[in-house]
């Protein structure tokens, strides 16, 4: 009697879980962003975010040194390029010293200081969950003043580089949606050409930015750079301030007496070996929120 | 109570292992599906109620942490732990690498479904060479972890049981 009972409680198990989970996606996908399940995800999330700290702050420091196991042959090499890269920095910090005052000063008498973006620094504490979403978490959340739709960046010599942007926060930690990933878009201007269009993620594969105008001379000695646009939409700031370097053109393609024309962008920013970034806070951002 | 408990430290340390161990030991730069490796384990284990039990909170958490309608892994885990613990009853084989092959199939069929339902949502965009190779590496990749993981899952599946001696 007990065998016979078994597979049909089972049975009557599963089609329980799987009704639930139905509802589950049916609730969520009608509600869209900010459903009630949101608040669930959340809780997850920053329920996770201690033990990523964690095992990410043990993790980090071999995996360090495993990969620097792999380049250990050329570091010679590197250290003289770096020595001698120090020597020409510290004439051109010299420099930028004199020109930071001078800006600063400016700034203040044109009374830009509101409008330039405040940031906040950020340590990448755990990659995304799936094979099919480009994310990574970062150890600060609203407590900090994260708030969604906060463009991600790296600080680099040449000024920042666009990592992504926040998708979800929690008081201790935030996911910020990686450029490459499909559902990413960013309006992107060309440095030469002045070509505007969309940037779009595509996963492992290049960005790719769909252009308005007929096709762009890609020249292979001196790659043309892509940066965020900011144009304003019905008066609405866009997310992103102009001039975040996106990446760099690889190639382009259009089609003779086409109108449709598309290159593909290089990502700026090596997003495996990511481990710090900063959050730019504006104005904007957070609006959308729920 | 310490069913529960066994269950939520399984699950949690897989989807820790899976954001922030696994993303630096990608193979072909592909990560492993640890929570379809779990759920497929418990239920070759444990028989088909607990390999839905299973897969449907796993499957849960892990979508709770993705960027996509949730539910679709809870669905797509209860029905894959549900499947593998009622083919397990049929599978007569003393080898030991049952296991890893039942993880490397199970892991192929659950990712395919998963997207196919994530397509039928309008959510997947990846191009069908992408997803044939994730399904594939995480197939792989899930059989490899398999050795490795299976002893301590197979403790952690003997933790959670009742009492009773329950044959599948």
């Amino acid at each position: 009697m007990a065998i016979r009972q078994r597979p049909r409680s089972a049975r009557l198990l599963v089609v329980t879980l799987v009704a639930v989970s139905l509802a589950i996606i049916t609730v969520d996908y009608r509600a869209g962003e900010g459903g009630p399940l949101e608040e669930a995800g959340r809780a997850v999330s920053s329920a996770l975010a201690p033990m990523q700290k964690a095992v990410s702050s043990v993790v980090q420091p071999v995996s360090d040194f495993f990969s620097s196991l792999a380049e250990l042959p050329s570091l010679a090499e590197r250290n003289d390029a770096l020595e001698a890269q120090v020597e020409d920095l510290r004439a051109a910090q010299q420099l930028n010293h004199e020109l930071v005052g001078r800006i600063e000063d400016l700034e203040q008498i044109l009374g830009l200081q509101a409008i330039l973006s405040r940031t906040i620094p950020a340590r990448v504490i755990g990659s995304g969950v799936s094979n099919f979403e480009w994310t990574l978490t970062i150890g600060v959340g609203s407590d900090d003043g994260v708030a969604v739709n906060m463009p991600v960046v790296t600080g680099a010599s040449d000024g920042p580089r666009l990592v992504g942007r926040v998708i979800q926060v929690t008081p201790i930690s935030s996911v910020v949606q990686l450029l490459i990933d499909r559902k990413f878009g960013v309006s992107g201007t060309l440095s030469t050409s002045n070509e505007a269009g969309i940037v779009e993620g595509r996963g492992e594969d290049e960005l790719r930015m769909e252009l308005v105008g007929p096709g762009v001379e890609v020249s292979e000695t001196e790659p043309e750079s892509v940066f965020t646009l900011g144009f304003e939409v019905n008066g609405e700031p866009g997310l992103y301030p102009p001039g975040i370097l996106i990446g760099t053109v690889s190639r382009a393609f259009s089609e003779p007496g086409s109108v449709d024309s598309f290159v593909t962008i290089r990502p700026a920013v090596d997003f495996s070996t990511l481990q710090y970034v900063l959050v730019m806070v504006r104005g904007r951002a957070g609006d959308e929120s729920p | 109570m310490r069913r529960t408990a066994v269950l939520v430290a399984v699950i949690v340390t897989a989807l820790l292992l899976q954001t922030t161990v696994f993303p630096e030991l990608t193979l072909l730069g592909v990560k492993p599906e640890l929570l379809y490796l779990v759920t497929v384990v418990f239920a070759a284990l444990r028989g088909p109620a607990e390999g839905a039990v299973v897969g449907f909170v796993g499957g849960l958490a892990q979508d709770f942490l993705l960027n996509m309608p949730k539910g679709i892994t809870a669905l797509t885990l209860t029905m894959l732990g549900y499947t593998v613990g009622l083919a397990r009853q049929y599978i007569t084989s003393p080898s030991p690498l049952l296991p890893a092959v039942l993880v490397a199939l199970g892991t192929a069929g659950g990712v395919a479904f998963h997207q196919a339902v994530a397509f039928l949502l309008g959510e997947e965009e990846d191009p069908f060479s992408y997803v044939a190779k994730v399904v594939l590496l995480t197939a792989v990749y899930g059989g490899v972890l398999t050795p490795i993981f299976f002893p301590v899952l197979r403790r952690a599946a003997a933790a959670t049981h009742s009492g009773r001696v329950v044959h599948f």
